[in-house]
């Protein structure tokens, strides 16, 4: 799973890394490789070490009288770092729903960014012609359609399409490489849920049904998500990698 | 099939925080605060840790980012993050792989970093040049191929006393600023190569050789 020692190449990559100059899909490309290669890891470590004295080459700004107040005001909205990874923990051994307030908030619940997303409606209207054309991959009519893109290059990746409100089918569009080590979990939640509840770990491949009787009836406008976590799933019960792939349920 | 297809409501997120970059620092320029304990105490949830950590060092954190994002509002906004993040990810910091000070100024620049180059890449900007590094054969032949006639000046006055100061000083100068460019201010590959005038595969080969006598200098 990892390497004991790094070729030349991994360590100019990891110094690329930390200077600054890889572009954004390398950097993410390293940052995935990070959670799971410890030698990676460490070479980056080590750089940062290296030219963290350059550091004092940028002169100081004094920030704005109120960033310690937003600063503040943020923290105020959380629990601390350990305690809200036990009790998040607590809760989700116990109930699926509702989870505690914090954690994630900033996507969840960051209505600029959705409104940001809006604009990608030629994408789903592409998908759904690749639907329309292919009718053999629907079944039955669905009552509820969800496309979940690629956050950072704006790509469809899987189609959720539920046929009742208790059903639910995750359908990929494209073939998805999960890096050694990780799994992509699958996430839902709806506007007044107070934290997403997980839906389990995704073998992508082909087309998965779930049940969701657990859960209450699907609504219009839920959020669906899949991030990448630890191969067993992540430790805190909500989210905690990338966002790979995110969409919200639309009722037809 | 309905024909009318109801409106679709996509969503994207706007940053993943990645996976904790880890890392260190050769030295804590500040003294007077103990970063490595304040941090361990924000991991306790001790919210006093951390605004003593922002007291002592908000503003060198904030010089960092705007350096990097160019833009006052941005800073502050990633700044703001950064501390979140601190607090957050206080219980992942460990000491006895890095200095607390190197720590929470890596996670201020990555996020700077990464915003500006996802922001990079909505614009396309160095799109062409990025991912493989196969031009690496062709560097070579550019980089013999330039000399400049002129000696080139230093970009930065860059020495800060630490032991790094001997090894980057084997570099010669246009290398140096290079790395320095790249480090203090943020600049792509691309960027370097406009703001030198240096062809982009001569800088892409100047800081992989650059890297990697660095590290051989200081192992």
């Amino acid at each position: 799973m990892t390497t004991p020692t790094l070729g030349d190449d991994d360590h100019v990559l990891a110094g690329e890394y930390v200077l600054g100059t890889l572009p954004h899909d390398e950097r993410r490309r390293v940052e995935q490789r990070l959670a799971h290669e410890p030698a990676l890891q460490k070479a980056v470590e080590a750089w940062e070490m290296r030219f963290h004295p350059y550091s004092a080459l940028a002169e100081p700004v004094a920030p704005s009288d109120y960033l310690w107040a937003r600063i503040q005001r943020s923290l105020a909205q959380k629990t601390p770092a350990t305690q809200a990874v036990k009790s998040a923990a607590q809760q989700a051994s116990t109930a699926p729903t509702p989870m505690p307030k914090r954690a994630r908030k900033g996507v969840w619940h960051s209505l600029p960014a959705w409104r940001a997303a809006a604009g990608l409606g030629m994408a789903a209207a592409l998908v759904m012609g690749i639907l329309l054309i292919n009718p053999s991959s629907v079944p039955v009519t669905p009552q509820y359609m969800v496309v979940l893109m690629a956050p950072q290059t704006d790509s469809a990746g899987w189609v959720v399409q539920a046929s009742t409100r208790q059903e639910i089918e995750l359908i990929p569009l494209g073939t998805f490489e999960v890096p050694e080590g990780k799994a992509l979990e699958f996430w839902t939640k709806a506007d007044d849920w107070q934290a997403p509840v997980s839906l389990g770990l995704i073998e992508p491949g082909g087309p998965i049904r779930l049940r969701l009787d657990e859960l209450p009836p699907l609504e219009d406008d839920q959020l669906f998500e899949l991030t990448l976590e630890d191969a067993t799933g992540s430790p805190t019960g909500l989210p905690t990698g990338p966002i790979e792939f995110i969409g919200r349920a639309v009722e037809i | 099939m309905p024909s009318p297809w109801p409106r679709m409501l996509l969503m994207r997120a706007t940053l993943g925080v990645g996976p904790s970059s880890g890392s260190q620092g050769v030295t804590d320029v500040s003294t007077s605060c103990d970063h490595a304990a304040l941090i361990t105490r924000c991991a306790q949830g001790d919210q006093q840790a951390l605004k003593t950590l922002y007291q002592h060092e908000g503003a060198r954190l904030l010089g960092v980012v705007m350096r990097i994002v160019k833009d006052r509002g941005m800073a502050e906004d990633i700044v703001h993050d950064a501390c979140l993040n601190i607090w957050q990810r206080a219980d992942t910091f460990d000491p006895s792989r890095g200095s607390g000070r190197s720590w929470m100024f890596s996670v201020a620049r990555h996020l700077a970093l990464n915003a500006i180059r996802y922001r990079d890449r909505e614009v396309g900007f160095d799109a062409e040049f990025s991912a493989n590094g196969t031009d690496a054969e062709h560097d070579e032949g550019q980089e013999e191929g330039v000399s400049p006639s002129t000696p080139v000046s230093e970009a930065f006055d860059w020495q800060t006393g630490e032991r790094i100061d001997e090894c980057l000083k084997t570099l010669t100068p246009e290398r140096r600023n290079c790395v320095l460019h790249a480090y203090v201010d943020g600049l792509s590959h691309a960027e370097i190569a406009e703001h030198t005038g240096t062809p982009l595969g001569t800088v892409k080969a100047w800081i992989k050789r650059s890297l990697l006598r660095l590290r051989e200098c200081m192992a």
